[in-house]
Formats: structure tokens, sequence, C-alpha cells
């Protein structure tokens, strides 16, 4: 920079003389500078990281003995009998279902009171938004240790820890949805004298109907996933019978369990990511899934049925005469209402599976209070450096994570995305394979890596490197190839090759975005790092863990406090580097 | 409404057959000097069962006066009467009372796509129903018929069970026709309706809002902005500019030259409303 001290020279005057060098670099700004110095401090950062948790390749090959042993001792893989198998599956999906239809049931009024067209004030609105944040601030795994207290052992307690946290992204999605509607068929009902929930019921929630349930069955999805660690703090399912499996050295049954976790999200995410896609383009002759249709009596059939003027009624039919008024029992309409039906059924009956009663909820709101009073006010319990020195390993497992993830997911993405590669076949395979990668939840990734590696950051690096090359991986190629093609047929034109267009007229046009994403994942990866830590992946997971265990509930409030504190910055820091170099 | 209801210094003050009185109405965006004043001093009558088309440039207050007329926007001062409701002193429930007896068709429709054709005519109802709906089926089943007959005034009931957004754009302001006829309305506003149709289609919605308001004996506010569509859809047409009215005739005997006029920048003084024709039309 201290080049730059010099006045610049007009272009204007006469060109300068050959050793006054005239520019070719623009001067670099002070937040430029601040962002990408911001930048290298995360990547070296990484790198430090790495040292730091002796993530080499030293212990990799001490590691691949601990594998080929590991892998002995897993194979043959062990299952539980079938029906304890299929029992254990259907309790987490249960618990999974139910969580999910309770985050749903709270996040739609919540959505409605936090939504800046349907709030009824500015005050409510906060309030709203504030709730939502802070669900989904608070782990599940937190919310479980809170809920334990109130509904002991069992599928309950997964429900509303689940459930809870769930409103978090829910609330917030259903939130945004309700904004993004067409406000005109909402004034013409305003303008017909309808209330203000008749407005909502008939203009705003049709409106919203498809992205509510898309969103809804992307939250299935990484409910399934994260099932997982609340059978690491009691909650029953598949994740409890693996964390017993563990716990008693008995990989065979462990990795057949994981096999079937594995399996189980495979087919969720295939079944839910068709439904969403076909939601989301929604042919026009594709009328609404009437999720919540329901016939009412006719006590208003006398003050809305007679007595009207004449002349409107001059019907080929007459007035008087019954007619069709309800839509033709086509294909479109036997399938709208068998899904609903099947969907309402499967609610129904994983509610009844995990155990959920007005009794228990009731219980469950009594005591919301007292608990909360539990956890308050926060306390480190006088091991305060400890936990400070286990969070600065957390983050540093999140950021040896995140590059591993980058160092994989940047060629990767860059290799299936189609206006990068020659062949659409060379896409398509590199696609699919981040597919499946993305397919693997992560704590089954770090079961798996702690049992190569032995307890510990090492295993919680590698299960997030991996895990990251899944999302970050397809966000890259989303971003390449939503850039304008204009500017690269330009440098096709001009005779450069392929690898020149690449780095001319698309990575500069989509590094923005793609900047975005790296810190989004390292975001990510902070509040996944606490959760890999409870199933032993090192970190301040294992605090949490071991406080809930002794009842200390203040710790466990401090804990969620500095891992909030540390994400709140990372989300700061990107908002600040997005807008610099956007 | 006949002709006699035109004729200048006939005194009516019996409210069954003055529909609307707006009385020296203004309103004010805004405050201090950044303050726009959409409406000054505005003052006509609308005899009941009279059709009159609302002309003006774009800005000229034409929309904002139009929601003063069912209570959606609350007059800086001034006000009004309409179907005996005072605007200014009415509380939330007399307007939203006053909304059901009125219905609204606007220029974009304003359908919800992804509904049925019968279900959106249905919600024109929801005034008169107590509660929220969701679903075809939560309306009750004379609701439901009395949507089909409306649907069969407007010539759509083969579309019933179609989604709204499947319909051209002429055949869903019909829709909204339909569902502003399920209020059973005393009085039918309407924002510029055919602003965003083909000619074809802008006729078919022109003629179909002249027959239902001669048919039900409707009273008709309706801002449009193509002259020769006004001729011959109202009875009498009223002119804004810069928030006056600035011109009141008959559209009996009145040519197009003289309604043109009403854009044009008229002599020294283009507020003077003594330049334009001013029949002083409704009760004076």
């Amino acid at each position: 920079m201290s080049v730059q001290t010099r006045p610049d020279r007009r272009r204007s005057a006469k060109l300068p003389a050959r050793e006054e060098r005239r520019r070719t670099v623009a001067r670099p700004t002070p937040a430029g500078l601040g962002a990408t110095f911001a930048l290298l401090l995360c990547v070296g950062g990484g790198v430090w990281a790495f040292a730091e948790l002796q993530l080499n390749l030293a212990t990799v090959v001490d590691s691949a003995g601990n594998a080929r042993d590991f892998l002995e001792r897993m194979l043959p893989l062990q299952f539980p009998p079938v029906g304890e198998l299929l029992d254990l599956t259907w309790q987490t999906l249960a618990i999974v279902i139910a969580a999910t239809a309770l985050s749903v049931l709270l996040s739609v009024p919540l959505g409605l009171l936090a939504a800046r067209n349907t709030t009824p004030g500015g005050s409510v609105r906060s309030a709203s938004r504030a709730l939502i944040v802070l669900a989904r601030a608070i782990p599940d795994a937190v919310f479980a240790i809170a809920a334990f207290r109130v509904f002991g052992l069992g599928a309950m307690t997964g429900v509303v820890a689940m459930g809870l946290h769930s409103v978090g992204m829910v609330g917030k999605l259903y939130a945004d949805a309700f904004e993004e509607i067409d406000e005109g068929p909402r004034d013409a009902l305003r303008a017909a004298g309808a209330g203000r929930l008749q407005q909502i019921a008939g203009a705003v929630l049709p409106q919203a109907l498809p992205s509510l349930v898309a969103t809804a069955l992307h939250r299935l999805d990484i409910n399934l996933r994260v099932s997982v660690v609340l059978g690491f703090v009691g909650v029953n399912g598949l994740g409890y019978a693996l964390s017993n499996a563990i716990a008693r050295l008995d990989y065979q049954e462990a990795m057949g369990i994981a096999l079937v976790v594995l399996l189980l999200c495979f087919a969720a995410e295939a079944v839910s990511g068709k439904i969403r896609r076909s939601l989301l383009r929604e042919v026009a002759e594709a009328p609404r899934a009437g999720v919540l249709r329901r016939v009412v009596g006719r006590r208003l059939a006398a003050r809305t049925g007679a007595g009207r003027h004449e002349p409107v009624a001059a019907g080929p039919q007459g007035a008087g005469t019954r007619r069709r008024t309800s839509p033709p029992w086509d294909a479109g309409r036997v399938r709208r209402a068998v899904v609903t039906a099947l969907t309402c059924a499967l609610v129904v009956a994983s509610g009844v599976r995990a155990g959920i009663s007005p009794d228990a909820l009731a219980r469950g709101a009594e005591s919301l209070l007292p608990t909360i009073g539990d956890f308050l006010p926060p306390s480190t319990g006088g091991i305060g450096d400890m936990l400070l020195e286990n969070l600065w390993i957390t983050v540093q497992i999140a950021l040896a994570g995140t590059l591993i993830g980058v160092v994989l997911a940047l060629p990767l993405g860059a290799l299936a995305a189609r206006n990068v590669v020659p062949s659409p076949a060379v896409a398509r395979f590199f696609r699919s394979l981040i597919l499946l990668v993305r397919g693997l939840p992560e704590l089954v990734l770090a079961i798996v890596f702690v049992v190569v590696t032995g307890l510990g950051p090492v295993a919680g690096a590698f299960a997030l490197g991996i895990g990251s090359v899944g999302l970050l991986g397809k966000l890259v190629a989303d971003s390449l190839e939503e850039v304008d093609p204009g500017p690269a047929r330009a440098v096709l034109a001009t005779g450069a090759g392929r690898g020149q267009i690449f780095f001319t007229a698309v990575l500069p046009r989509a590094w923005p975005t793609v900047l975005a994403h790296l810190l989004y994942t390292l975001d990510v990866n902070i509040r996944s790092a606490t959760l890999l830590g409870i199933v032993g992946a090192g970190g301040i997971g294992y605090d949490l863990l071991n406080a809930a265990r002794v009842q200390q509930f203040d710790v466990v409030t401090v804990i969620v406090l500095m891992v909030l504190a540390v994400v709140l910055f990372v989300e700061g820091l990107a908002l600040w580097v997005r807008k610099v170099f956007a | 409404m006949t002709a006699a209801a035109l004729v200048p210094g006939r005194e009516r003050t019996d409210e069954d057959e003055v529909a609307v009185r707006i009385d020296a109405l203004t309103k004010r965006f805004g405050s201090g000097a950044a303050a726009l004043t959409a409406l000054d001093e505005v003052s006509f009558r609308i005899g009941a069962g009279e059709i009159v088309a609302l002309l003006g440039l774009s800005g000229s207050g034409k929309s904002t006066l139009l929601k003063h007329v069912n209570g959606l926007q609350a007059p800086t001062s001034g006000g009004g009467t309409v179907l005996g409701t005072d605007l200014a002193t009415a509380k939330a429930a007399e307007l939203r009372a006053l909304r059901r007896r009125i219905g609204f068709v606007f220029q974009q429709f304003h359908l919800v796509d992804r509904l049925t054709v019968l279900e959106n005519v249905c919600t024109g109802a929801l005034g008169s129903l107590r509660g929220p709906r969701l679903g075809l089926f939560t309306y009750p089943r004379p609701v439901r018929e009395a949507a089909m007959d409306r649907l069969d005034r407007v010539g759509l009931a083969d579309w019933a069970f179609q989604r709204a957004d499947t319909l051209s754009g002429g055949q869903q302001q019909r829709v909204a026709v339909a569902r502003a006829l399920m209020q059973e309305p005393r009085i039918l506003l309407a924002d510029e309706p055919v602003a965003s149709l083909d000619p074809e289609s802008s006729g078919q919605v022109m003629r179909l809002l002249r027959d239902v308001a001669t048919q039900g004996r409707l009273t008709v506010l309706c801002s449009l902005h193509q002259v020769d569509v006004a001729l011959s859809f109202a009875d009498r047409i009223v002119g804004l500019r810069r928030g006056r009215v600035v011109m009141d005739v008959s559209t009996a005997g009145i040519g197009r030259e003289e309604v043109m006029r009403l854009y044009r920048e008229v002599g020294a003084d283009p507020e003077d409303p003594g330049a334009l024709p001013h029949h002083g039309g409704g009760a004076g």
C-alpha cells in the first residue's frame, strides 16, 4: 500500500513517462483491504487449526490402521432383530414427524404475527421475531435437556425438543412466505368487508400454501438427520440404540444401525425432494391440495342463501335446484384427497406413537416457567476457563472442517456446473456425487470418525469437512450456473480456452455469492461442531452434555450463549464481507 | 338512472335516492412541506342507480377517491355519507358493514391464482359469514350455489372448477365481478377495471358491468381512462384534476372533444372549473 502515496496522474494529461509506472491495479479501499484481511484470517485460522488439532497426513496414516481394525470389528454388520428394528425405525420416524407437525402448528400463528403484512402491531412483530430467533439459537439437544425435566425419558421429550428448535427455521421461512404473497386478493377481500382472520384464511394462506408445505418437508428431512443426536442425550429411537451400541463397543450393531439411519435419510430426501420440486413447479392445471378443508354446517344458510335479488339468479338451471358445487372427482382430485388423507393419518399415528396427549402438553405448559428458571441466571459453574478453551476447540474444528470442505467442494462444485465442464454427463456425474455426500448425515459421519480416529476433535473436523462438501458443493455449482452466460461467450469469441473462460468470465461473477456461501458454511459448521461434541467429537458440546448430566443447567445456558456469540460474530462478518465484495 | 336525476338544481335529500354524498372531502398524505394533497375539497353526489364514470389523468386522485367511498381510507377533513354511513365519524365495524354493501372491482382482478374460480367467487360472501374460511367446502352449500348463479350471470359457470390463473384476463375480471356480486351490493366501485385488458375483453367487461348495474339498480362509480368507454358506459362523467372536481356532466349530448379538454391544460388558470363543462350533476 505504501506505493500508493503518490498522487494519481490524470490520464488526460500527456502519457506518463515510462519510469513513472502507470497504475494498472485499482487503488485498494480500506473496506476491501479489511474484508480481504478478515478472509485471510479465516483461511489462516483453518490452516492453523489443522496444525493445532494435528490433522495431518501422519494422523490419517495412523488412523488407517485404526480404520482397518475398525472395519474388522464392524464387519459383518449386525442388526437388531427385524421386529425391534422396525419398531425403532417407526419410533424415530414418529418422533420426527410429530416434531415437524408441532413446529408447523406453532410456526403458522407465529409466522403470521411476525410477518410485516399480517402482524397486528410492531411490538407483537418484534416479540414474535425474537421468539423465532431464540428458538433457532438454542440447539435441539438443549431443548431436550430441558424437556427431560418435564416429560422424562421418552418420545415426548424428542418431539418437544425438535419441534421447538424447528420453529427457528420454519417460523422464519413462514413469515417470509407470508410477506411474499400478492397483496391484491387480500385488498379485494378487505374491500368486500371481510375481517382480518377472514382475509388471512381467504387470501394469505392459500397463496402461501405451497411454500408452507415445501418448508415443512424440508424441515422433516433435517429433523430426521439430527434425530440421531437426541438419542445420545436420551431420546428413544434409532439414535438411542446407536448410542447404546457404541457405549458397549458393539461396532457391528452400531454400524448396522448407522446404515439404517443412512438409508432412511436417503429415502426421506428422495421422497420429500420429489414432492418439493413438484410443489415449486406447481403446474397451473393442478389446483391446490386442500390440507385444511373442513365442512362446516349449514347454520349460515338462512343468512346468506335466501332473499337474494332476482336479476342475478338467472342460471340455466334456475334458482332452487341443487346443482354441482364441488369439483368433479377427476384423477387430480382423487390423488390430492388420497395424499391429504394419508398425510393426516400419518401425522396422527405419529402423534399417538410419540405419546402426545393433551395431558402431557398441559403438564409441559405448566412447568414451562419453573424449567426456564432452572436455566437462569447463567453461571460458568467455576469452569469458565475450560469452557473458553473448549469453545476455542469447537471453533477450530469448524474452521478446519470448513477448510477441508472448501478445498474439496470448490473443484467438485465447478465440475458439477453445466456451464463449466465440457460435457453435461460430467456435470451430472459430479452433481450426483455431491448429492450422495449431501445425503450423509454429519452425525453418522462423526460417529464413524469417532470410531476410526478415536474420540476428539479430529473426528469432528473430518466429519464436518465431508459434510461441508455436500452443502457447499451444491451451493457453488448453483451459483456458477446462475452466472450470466454473455461474458463467457464474449471471452470465448476472443479465442480463449476453457480454463481462461472459467477464470475470467465465470468465477469472478460468481465470486461474491460463493464467498457468502463459504461464510454460511462456517456458520453452519460452528453450530454443528457443538452438536458433534455431544457424540464425542470434541469441543464444547462435550461440556454441554456433561453439564446436563450433572444438572448444572445454568452452565448449559452459558455454553449456549457462548456459541451464540460466536455464531452472531460470523454472521456479522459474512454480512459485512458480502457487502464489501458485492 | 333516468336523465331526470341529472337535471341541475333538483333538490333531493332522501338518503334512499342519494347513494353517495361527498362533502368538501380533502385528503393529504404526509405532513408539513412534503404533504401531498390528493383530494382537495371534493364534493359531489351520486343518485341511487346512477352510473358515473370518473375520469382524470394518473395521479389526479381517482383511486384515492374510490377508496374513500368505501371507507378504506379516512379523509383528512370533510367527509360524506355513503348509504347512510357517515365516512368521517363511522367506527371500524360500521365501515366494515358499509363495505359489505359495496362491491369493488380492481384493475388487476386480485383473484387468488391458486384457488378455483368458484372458491374465489365464494370469498365475496365473507363479509356476511362469520369466521375465517379455508377451502371450498368451508362455505355453506347455499353460498356455493349462489356463487354458481353469479358465475352463470357472468357466463363462466363452465369454468367453476378451474384454477383462476388458467383464465384469460377478461375472464378473470368477469370472475371478479361475480365475486363482487356475491355481496349483493348496492354500490359498485371499479378502479380502472379494463386498463389491463385488450379492447375486445374490455368491451365485454364494460357491457357486463353496465348490465348488472341496470338490472340490479346498482349505483356505479367507475374510474376509467378511455373517454370513449366512459361515454358509452356512464350516465354521467365526473372529471378530476389535481384532486379537484373540474368537470361534472351528463353523457347525454356531450361530445368526445368536450370531455377530452379535461386532459389538457385549459386557459390561463387550469384550475378554474368554469373553463370546463359543469352541469352540477346529481343534486347540487
